[in-house]
């Protein structure tokens, strides 16, 4: 699902720079109060260059007699009773006044672009992120990765925020900054300022072709690292079947070359780096070269003042070339956060393929279970590979059915169109005769109790995890719901008993004891409806028992409906629905199907010659 | 009870981020750039020069103010700025190889070194990966080999140049004017305290982000692995606003950040200023009283300006040595552990193994204290399939990863055909052995490569009759690329019983005269589980097999049977002898009879 980065075209990239400029102005207010202050200390700084020339010219006229008149151009004169030193200091002072200023503002900018990105838009963004991709269908998660869903909310908004701060707001202040000081050159002198500033697009283009052409050298240089990095981690991850098969030679090659290519890559970077900063720089010292030939005649001609003309005016150009250099990493910038914005957006604009209808049918109040028809029911996840065909069957209030079907049959899409994580393509699910697109999502979500092949747990307290449908339930509630599902006393043995806090996926928990977990996480919120997806699949033989006996109470009242290989499990049912390719090829109880030629006593008749016939 | 995500446990990271720098390290570093003697020496040589020349190219903008233009001499004027077009160009040109020099040896070091570490991995027993993490292993090879990078690209020879450059620009300010070097000699240590204060104020707010982000990324991993039960359960609001809460604490620590930062970055450009006031005022009372030239005035301007700016850089840099120096620990610190074991020095390899197992009194403890095999012995001839039965923790894989030498018996002795496993080498001993793991595990690449890796030198057709031999041709034919089918992390694309049967090709393409084999414990349905005994029944024929055994035709058609509780062999025999013994397992297999719906079999410990 990921749009493939770098090759967009120019249409597509306008269209997501006017959608960032639109969340630029969302936070206009915070942006331009960032403005403001740069802008002052734009200018405060020009304030403290312009007095160190002042001061030379002044000291200039006092011990070189003859030379141009100060220029008091800040509409002030020093009284003509100072003294030189007085007035010298008071120039100092002036300066180290400016610095203090620029110091506290040069905080508050800090602050205020800080609470601007990070506190304010950066959080909107991945609240809204996260918001929206826990409403994404499971197609979404099964496409991607769990590390790159992460970087969306990670580092992907982090891009997507830079367009704001590094691309908008830098744009104005190098452009109002360049504005600044080319008029300040240019009111310094007109000739002198177009002399030494004809560089300046060769210094333009040179940025632009530099970072034009290795961007992509970078974007290959990572896939480099990623490609040795995947191998280091695979060889790690398999060193079992390395060693048992002695491959370490040929592993050592192959990382050995991952690793060479890297570096071989690199080279090419190398000489780009190391030919563009030296290369800028150059271009910079021609400018000042210019000035102190065509400025320094000047001077001695006495054209110029040497403070606040020459001396200023080196210091402006290197300025000036410091922004135009900056221009290079804006585009950099953008470049980026249009790669991060378009994955951010790519969240934000999925539509949620499953949603309440806006005026959902409330369900009639009902003390136990629930009757559920499925009325040829139609499914595929991509259109043209059908996944069900024509599945129709009816289970009474407080049955239990199950499920048998090879691997692939479409058993666990066949119950996932209960809680409609997804909806059928055609035909119709139906509770208690209702369609479930006519009912409320979450009320209908919360009538069903699910447990999966291998249950989720959150690395949270065991407690929390039991009440993860019902936050608010009372320790009562969630010890009774341990109860049934038989995991009461494994709890209790615990060292902090339902407040001992389980590890990541629950690993200080064994197979059998996360499944009963998740049962009683299931049991919690009553549901009339339960879903049992395989839940002894993953755990040995001996658990399995034990999750079964704890269903036997969990199921009881509740209509139920379970995907199961085993027999044990499958005899516990009220009838059996076996799926074959998406179709159901045979309905009826244990005891009947035992009877007639077909799939199930051919599974049965596997399961039991391995049983019986040593 | 407040709801919650997850329930954070601040994790104890004991891998520190800095270190001070260690001479020790430093020189063993030193000793990664020997292979690269000339490319180091030129930049030494380099870094010299260009300390050098960066002050000379400043004193020489202060020169022509101060000479030929305050003095009014044109020609002059126009010769010294031409002298310094030509030794800009110089510098540049330094500039160039002083940066390629130092990006290219630090890549070179760091190639090395992620080579070095990869083959150190290579030689550690199985027991130092089953107790590493992955991550802490690959940090090694990335971040931490990266750090190092930017030590000899970055740190070693910008700081080497920024202090030279300050050197000779103290120089040159002394010269023109001892007042004013004084003030700078003074200012320097405040500076250089203002900075470590900071730095530390720092580097603390930094920790507390990291953690909170780290808080951050892992409740994100959770959401989004627990997705189906999040929408399953409809918390899908509650978890939103509890993520919001994380997200704006995160904001928080950020501007923590940004206040220490606020305050740092203006007063350490402050001091730049600072200094050109007082310049200006003490400078400027000596040009008054005409004891300094007002070119030297000028002069002192920019040299400041040269003398001062590297304090910042330098201070960065400084940090980013500590952490090359921590990383570089952490790398040699890894390279320094011994494997817990190697192969003997007068071990030898077995050119052809015949397959005869035995194991006399052999006692084995993963960890010193608690003993997974207690005095266990069998012989196994060539030839043999020896089913390994017992329930989890009774020591059945322990036997497997002996008798691969995984691992070193604590006390008795493992003999392979008659020779101590201890005077046998791994390899010659690996590459007669076959070993398919319970989880199955498969490589990045397609269906052929997964099997190749049996063998290496093997032809396509070989791995095609080997697929043909444990008969699942059709099932490789229905993959959408067939042989050439990727197979992605973790094989996610094959199913589980596909998976199995690529790892008995694998075993069986690489003809091994031992196998080891752990079958899987999850179930796949009945047909599949049909075809995948057949296959295995092909694969065990004619080698000596140890199978950890879950599935009862396999324990049936074995020539032996070791029951094993505790680590003890509490019985042993032929399926039809401990029938007739009446022990464990006939009691078991009683149970198993009655019950024909239970289809898998582990003892149960009695």
């Amino acid at each position: 699902m990921f749009s493939s980065d770098g090759v967009s075209d120019a249409n597509s990239n306008w269209i997501l720079s006017r959608r960032l400029l639109g969340l630029a102005w969302r936070y206009r207010a915070g942006c331009l109060k960032v403005l403001g202050v740069q802008i002052l200390i734009l200018a405060l700084g020009l304030g403290g260059l312009s007095f160190w020339g002042l001061g030379i010219d002044y000291l200039r006229q006092q011990v070189v007699p003859g030379t141009l008149p100060v220029h008091w151009s800040f509409g002030w004169q020093p009284p003509a009773d100072w003294a030189p030193s007085m007035v010298v200091m008071a120039i100092g002072g002036a300066i180290l006044g400016f610095t203090a200023i620029r110091n506290v503002l040069n905080f508050y900018y800090t602050i205020a672009i800080n609470d601007l990105t990070q506190g304010r838009i950066v959080v909107d963004l991945r609240a809204a992120v996260y918001d929206k991709l826990q409403r994404l269908s499971f197609r979404f998660f099964d496409d991607n990765a769990t590390g790159a869903i992460i970087n969306r909310v990670t580092g992907d908004v982090q891009q997507t925020r830079a367009f704001v701060d590094g691309v908008v707001i830098q744009i104005i202040i190098m452009a109002l900054s360049l504005a600044v000081y080319l008029v300040y050159m240019l009111s310094l002198h007109v000739k002198l300022t177009l002399v030494c500033l004809a560089t300046t697009p060769l210094l333009w283009l040179i940025s632009a072709h530099y970072s034009r052409s290795l961007q992509p050298e970078y974007l290959k240089n990572r896939e480099l690292m990623d490609s040795m990095i995947r191998k280091l981690a695979e060889y790690i991850q398999g060193i079992a079947v390395i060693k048992g098969f002695a491959r370490e030679p040929e592993v050592t090659a192959d990382f050995q070359t991952a690793n060479r290519a890297v570096r071989d890559q690199q080279q090419k970077i190398f000489w780009n780096i190391s030919l563009f900063s030296p290369g800028i720089s150059f271009i910079t010292q021609i400018n000042i070269f210019i000035a102190l030939l065509y400025g320094g005649y000047l001077v001695i001609h006495d054209e110029f003042p040497l403070g606040l003309g020459l001396i200023v005016f080196v210091g402006l150009i290197q300025q000036f070339s410091g922004q135009v250099q900056n221009l290079a990493n804006v585009n950099n910038t953008a470049l980026q956060s249009l790669t991060g914005a378009r994955r951010v957006f790519e969240i934000l604009d999925a539509p949620v393929e499953i949603q309440s209808p806006p005026q959902p049918v409330t369900l009639p109040v009902a003390k136990n279970s629930r009757q559920v028809r499925f009325e040829h029911v139609w499914f595929s996840y991509i259109p043209g590979e059908v996944v069900l065909q024509d599945v129709d069957f009816e289970v009474k209030a407080g049955q239990c059915i199950a499920i048998l079907g090879v691997t692939g049959a479409g058993k666990s899409s066949l119950l996932s169109l209960l809680p409609r994580f997804y909806d059928p393509t055609r035909g119709r699910v139906l509770l208690d005769g209702i369609d479930l697109r006519h009912l409320d999502l979450d009320e209908l979500r919360r009538n069903i109790g699910t447990v999966f092949q291998e249950s989720f747990l959150f690395s949270n307290t065991i407690a929390a995890n039991i009440a993860f449908g019902h936050p608010e339930a009372s320790r009562e509630q969630i010890e009774r719901a341990a109860q049934i599902a038989a995991a009461h006393e494994f709890i209790v043995q615990m060292p902090k008993g339902y407040d001992t806090v389980l590890r990541e996926t629950g690993s200080n928990l064994s197979g059998g004891q996360r499944q009963r977990l998740a049962i009683a996480r299931a049991i919690l919120l009553d549901p009339l409806i339960l879903l049992l997806d395989d839940p002894t699949a993953a755990v040995d033989p001996q658990t399995e028992h034990e999750i079964l006996s704890a269903l036997d109470s969990a199921m009881h009242g509740r209509t139920t409906f379970m995907v199961a290989h085993r027999l044990s499990a499958l005899r516990r049912s009220d009838f059996v629905v076996v799926l074959d390719d998406g179709r159901v090829t045979q309905v009826g109880t244990h005891a009947e199907l035992l009877r007639v030629p077909g799939h199930y006593r051919q599974i049965a008749e596997l399961q039991f010659a391995e049983g019986v016939a040593g | 009870m407040k709801a919650a995500i997850t329930h954070f446990h601040r994790e104890v990271n004991d891998e520190a981020q800095e270190r001070p720098l260690d001479f020790g390290l430093i020189r063993r570093l030193f000793a990664y750039t020997r292979p690269y003697a000339r490319k180091r020496n030129w930049l030494f040589l380099l870094v010299l020069l260009r300390s050098l020349q960066l002050p000379v190219l400043s004193w020489m903008i202060g020169a022509v103010v101060k000479g030929p233009i305050t003095k009014l001499d044109l020609p002059g004027t126009v010769h010294w700025a031409v002298a310094f077009l030509l030794m800009a160009l110089t510098t540049q040109v330094s500039f160039h190889f002083r940066m390629r020099l130092a990006l290219e040896l630090g890549e070179a070091v760091m190639q090395d070194l992620r080579r070095d570490i990869f083959q150190h991995l290579l030689r550690m027993p199985m027991s130092f990966f089953n107790r590493t993490k992955l991550g802490r292993m690959i940090s090694r090879i990335t971040s931490d080999a990266d750090a190092v990078r930017v030590g000899v690209q970055d740190v070693l020879f910008v700081s080497l140049v920024q202090g030279g450059q300050m050197i000779f620009a103290g120089l040159a300010i002394l010269y023109y004017d001892w007042m004013m070097f004084l003030v700078l000699l003074a200012m320097t240590p405040a500076l250089w305290l203002l900075n470590r204060h900071f730095r530390r104020k720092l580097s603390d707010a930094y920790r507390a982000v990291q953690e909170s982000f780290s808080r951050i990324t892992s409740t994100l991993a959770e959401s989004v692995n627990g997705i189906r039960v999040t929408q399953g359960f409809a918390r899908q609001e509650l978890n939103a606003s509890c993520f919001r809460e994380l997200v704006t604490d995160h904001s928080k620590y950020n501007l923590g950040v940004a206040r220490a930062s606020g305050v740092f970055l203006p007063l350490l450009e402050l001091h730049g200023q600072f200094f050109t006031a007082v310049l200006l005022g003490l400078a400027g009372w000596q040009v008054l009283t005409h004891r300094l030239p007002l070119g030297d005035m000028i002069m002192l301007g920019f040299l400041a300006n040269l003398f001062l700016s590297p304090i910042p850089t330098l201070g960065n840099l400084y940090n980013q040595a500590l952490t090359a120096m921590a990383g570089a620990e952490r790398v040699f610190n890894l390279l320094d552990t011994p494997p817990d074991w190697q192969d003997a020095d007068a071990s030898q390899p077995l050119a052809r193994l015949e397959g005869r197992v035995e194991f006399r009194q052999v006692v084995f403890g993963y960890v010193p204290d608690r003993l997974a095999l207690q005095g266990v012995s069998f012989a196994v001839e060539p030839g043999m399939t020896v089913a390994l039965v017992g329930h989890t923790g009774s020591g059945k894989t322990t036997i497997a990863n002996l008798i691969a030498k995984f691992y070193l018996p604590t006390d008795g002795e493992v003999l392979i055909d008659g020779h101590e496993i201890r005077a046998i080498t791994s390899d010659s001993l690996h590459q007669q052995m076959g070993i398919v793991n319970q989880t199955n595990f498969l490589f990045t690449g397609t269906v052929l490569d997964n099997i190749r890796v049996g063998r290496p030198a093997a032809k396509d057709d070989d791995i095609i009759a080997v697929a043909r031999q444990l008969d699942f041709l059709d099932m490789i034919g229905a993959l959408p690329n067939g042989f050439n089918t990727q197979v992605g992390e973790h094989g996610a694309n094959l199913s589980l019983g596909q998976r199995q049967l690529v790892c008995f090709a694998r075993a069986m393409l690489a003809d091994p005269r031992i196998l080891i084999l752990d079958e899987a414990t999850s179930s796949v349905d009945s047909l599949t589980e049909d075809r995948l005994q057949r296959a295995l029944g092909i694969l065990l024929k004619g080698r000596t097999s140890f199978v950890v055994a879950h599935r009862l035709s396999t324990i049936r058609s074995a020539d032996l049977m070791l029951v094993l509780d505790n680590g003890r062999i509490i019985e042993r025999g032929t399926h039809a002898e401990l029938l007739k013994l009446a022990g464990h397992y006939a009691a078991l297999h009683k149970q198993f009879v009655q019950n024909p719906f239970m289809t898998e079999f582990t003892l149960v410990p009695s």
